[in-house]
């Protein structure tokens, strides 16, 4: 039974995956060639690692791990700063890179992206293992950075399969080899299964994702809901979620947090840290247009330990000067003096397009015209000269004191060792390489 | 000479809106200065002719920009009504003085029904090869086909990085410490192309020579000498561009 295939069509369709390996810390080890075979760590300026190369990660280097661990267990890790201006500029390059192969690519992370191959045999001239073998050359070639591929039949599968073997793995999964991949691979590692729906899983008596994938429709029908259904038809190699190609126009919730270090137990500061993302977080709002209904704030403790609170607004809205009433009250509920905290962040949600907002009986029309205009005209000179060019007083406090203390070294590279014409604020759209000629 | 002026319409429009009540008015070329009497003193006032006719031209220069943008966003000429609520005149007859003015001026042509057709203004309309934007200007039919300077520097845009210099081993190829190299490492170095190579665990930026099987690179300066790799030689790309920026 085991051994019986789940569909014997080869390629009805032809999904691949693709996720970078290590990727903040592989682009540094490619613009820094001397880093190459090293373990190399970012997130300097953070105090945690936010990547580690697979050289780290050998020795036992894990994401979130503090500095204090990281020198206890691999002493001579090399820790730099994160430089997201140079990740953006690698990762809108895989993406390019994708796109000369096929047009249907949808950026799903900055370092993962699926790409619908079907019907590309005959214009490519060649299989479909063939032509992911090319994008990964590709990739490593122009950009010095390897990645992790998987082909098969559907997202779920393609992304089992470029997990499968990491790093710098290519795995293509026919639709009669489907099971053989499934067997061993146990039930919560498939995409879109977490924790709670596993343990259910398992009472069921389903462990593996061989288990889950040969129950009948009727079984799964019966206990699952729908995006379970649909989990179970991409693993049967019916593809069911689509590649989008479009670009995210459009959220759910808009997030922005920001860790600061030292912890800091000064109330106005981290009131403007509060205020900066909120002011960061409408920004994004109105530059997609939206509108959001509820505000969600959070303060990380010293102790990593998390406490938050949800607002409902009256109106649904992007600027900050109508948000910070209920950011203050909502701040001074959960606030506690003399606690450090490192971490505060905000969420907006239930958002809406902008012009569906309507005026209640009660809104002063005037006044929220009058602030529609405002930040209008903050947008605009922000585009004209920078971000914050216009800013809440409220935030203040965030620039006047460092994010990071400590030694000036936690500004990338990039940032600091500027050519003429560059500024602070913008440097040419190319990589740099690093090395002494 | 003076021109006195009395105004009867105590009413808020005219008074309140002097541009539209001087379109009204026919004043003699020798006029520099108009009084203007109105029933009640206090908005009784004098407005100087030479100060105006400056403010005047900038309007007009205003109103002719309106309605080309208008042409060159929806391809056809607005209607009087259009032309009104644009602008900000209330009255048509307005309006049909602005027209009247603009077909003198030649911005603007009626055809044989009357209706409203572009004069000089259509020019700027970017519709290429149509009958309504007319000849397209020749100078943009040249500019429609040029390289930016990132075209001209920059072959693949996904596969090029830059890099900043600090020796001196490539000065006589015109490569001075502190400039901007652009490289390409998508491409396959050839004999005689600057490359960015790792020799025996050294970087270096030299000229590739490949003498029948074996590699040697070769600097720009006397100072230095050739380097024959022992052991390892990898290049990371090829230079296809040196950019110095003086100021």
């Amino acid at each position: 039974m085991n051994n019986q295939p789940l569909t014997i069509s080869s390629w009805p369709q032809a999904v691949m995956h693709m996720d970078a390996d290590a990727f903040f810390a592989s682009c540094e080890q490619a613009i820094h060639p001397e880093l190459r075979g090293k373990p190399v760590i970012t997130g300097k300026e953070r105090g945690i690692v936010s990547a580690a190369s697979y050289e780290a990660k050998a020795r036992g280097v894990k994401r979130g791990m503090g500095y204090f661990d990281i020198k206890k267990i691999c002493p001579d890790a090399i820790i730099v700063p994160s430089d997201y201006e140079t990740y953006s500029l690698f990762s809108v390059r895989m993406f390019e890179i994708l796109r000369r192969f096929s047009p249907d690519v949808e950026e799903y992370s900055i370092d993962e992206a699926f790409v619908d191959l079907t019907g590309l045999r005959r214009s490519l001239h060649c299989s479909y293992e063939m032509i992911a073998s090319q994008i990964q050359k590709t990739v490593e070639k122009e950009l010095g950075i390897t990645v992790s591929i998987g082909v098969s039949l559907s997202k779920v599968l393609a992304k089992i399969g470029s997990k499968y073997n990491k790093p710098n793995g290519l795995t293509v999964i026919q639709g009669r080899d489907i099971h053989s991949y499934l067997e061993k691979l146990p039930v919560d590692s498939i995409w879109g299964i977490g924790a709670n729906t596993s343990a259910f899983l398992h009472k069921l008596g389903i462990r593996t994702a061989l288990q889950f994938a040969r129950k009948d429709e009727k079984f799964i029908e019966k206990h699952l809901s729908k995006p379970y259904r649909e989990i179970w038809c991409e693993l049967n190699g019916m593809s069911v979620y689509p590649v989008v190609q479009e670009s995210k126009t459009s959220y759910k919730s808009i997030s922005k947090t920001k860790t600061f270090t030292p912890p800091s137990t000064d109330r106005a500061f981290v009131f403007a840290q509060l205020s900066k993302n909120l002011e960061n977080a409408c920004i994004k709002a109105r530059r997609y247009n939206l509108a959001a209904s509820r505000l969600t704030l959070f303060l990380r403790k010293k102790d990593f330990r998390h406490i938050g609170i949800e607002l409902k607004l009256n109106r649904s809205t992007a600027y900050p000067s109508e948000l910070f009433e209920p950011l203050v009250q909502g701040f001074n509920q959960i606030y506690q003096n003399g606690i450090p905290y490192r971490l505060t962040g905000v969420v907006l949600s239930g958002l809406m397009p902008e012009n569906r907002v309507q005026f209640s009986l009660f809104d002063d029309t005037t006044k929220i015209e009058k602030m529609a205009k405002i930040y209008t005209s903050i947008d605009e000179l922000s585009t004209r000269f920078g971000k914050h060019t216009v800013q809440h007083a409220s935030s203040l406090p965030v620039k006047l004191q460092m994010q990071h203390k400590g030694d000036r070294k936690d500004v990338p590279q990039r940032k600091s060792d500027l050519f003429k014409g560059e500024n602070k604020r913008q440097r040419l759209g190319l990589p740099m390489l690093h090395v002494q000629v | 000479m003076i021109a006195l002026v009395l105004a009867l319409r105590t009413v808020h429009g005219p008074l309140y809106c002097p541009n539209s009540a001087f379109t009204q008015l026919t004043v003699p070329q020798c006029c520099t200065k108009i009084f203007i009497f109105s029933l009640d003193s206090e908005r009784s006032f004098t407005y100087n002719v030479n100060m105006k006719q400056e403010q005047k031209d900038e309007q007009l220069k205003g109103r002719i920009k309106e309605i080309s943008q208008f042409y060159y966003y929806k391809g056809r000429m607005p209607s009087f009504s259009e032309i009104g609520e644009m602008l900000g005149l209330k009255s048509k007859n307005a309006v049909s003085k602005l027209v009247n003015k603009l077909e003198g001026l030649k911005v603007i042509e009626r055809d044989e029904k009357g209706r409203l057709t572009p004069g000089s203004i259509k020019f700027p309309v970017r519709v290429l090869g149509t009958v309504e934007a007319g000849f397209p200007s020749p100078a943009e039919e040249e500019l429609v086909d040029t390289l930016s300077l990132d075209d001209m520097l920059i072959q693949n845009h996904e596969s090029t990085f830059l890099l900043k210099v600090s020796g001196d081993s490539m000065c006589e190829a015109g490569i001075l410490p502190g400039d901007m190299v652009i490289v390409n490492k998508g491409q396959t170095p050839q004999s005689g192309d600057i490359v960015i190579a790792e020799v025996d665990g050294e970087w270096t930026m030299k000229y590739l020579r490949k003498r029948g099987s074996s590699v040697i690179l070769i600097p720009a300066n006397a100072k230095y000498k050739p380097i024959k790799p022992k052991n390892e030689l990898k290049i990371a790309g090829v230079v296809t561009a040196v950019v110095r920026r003086y100021q």
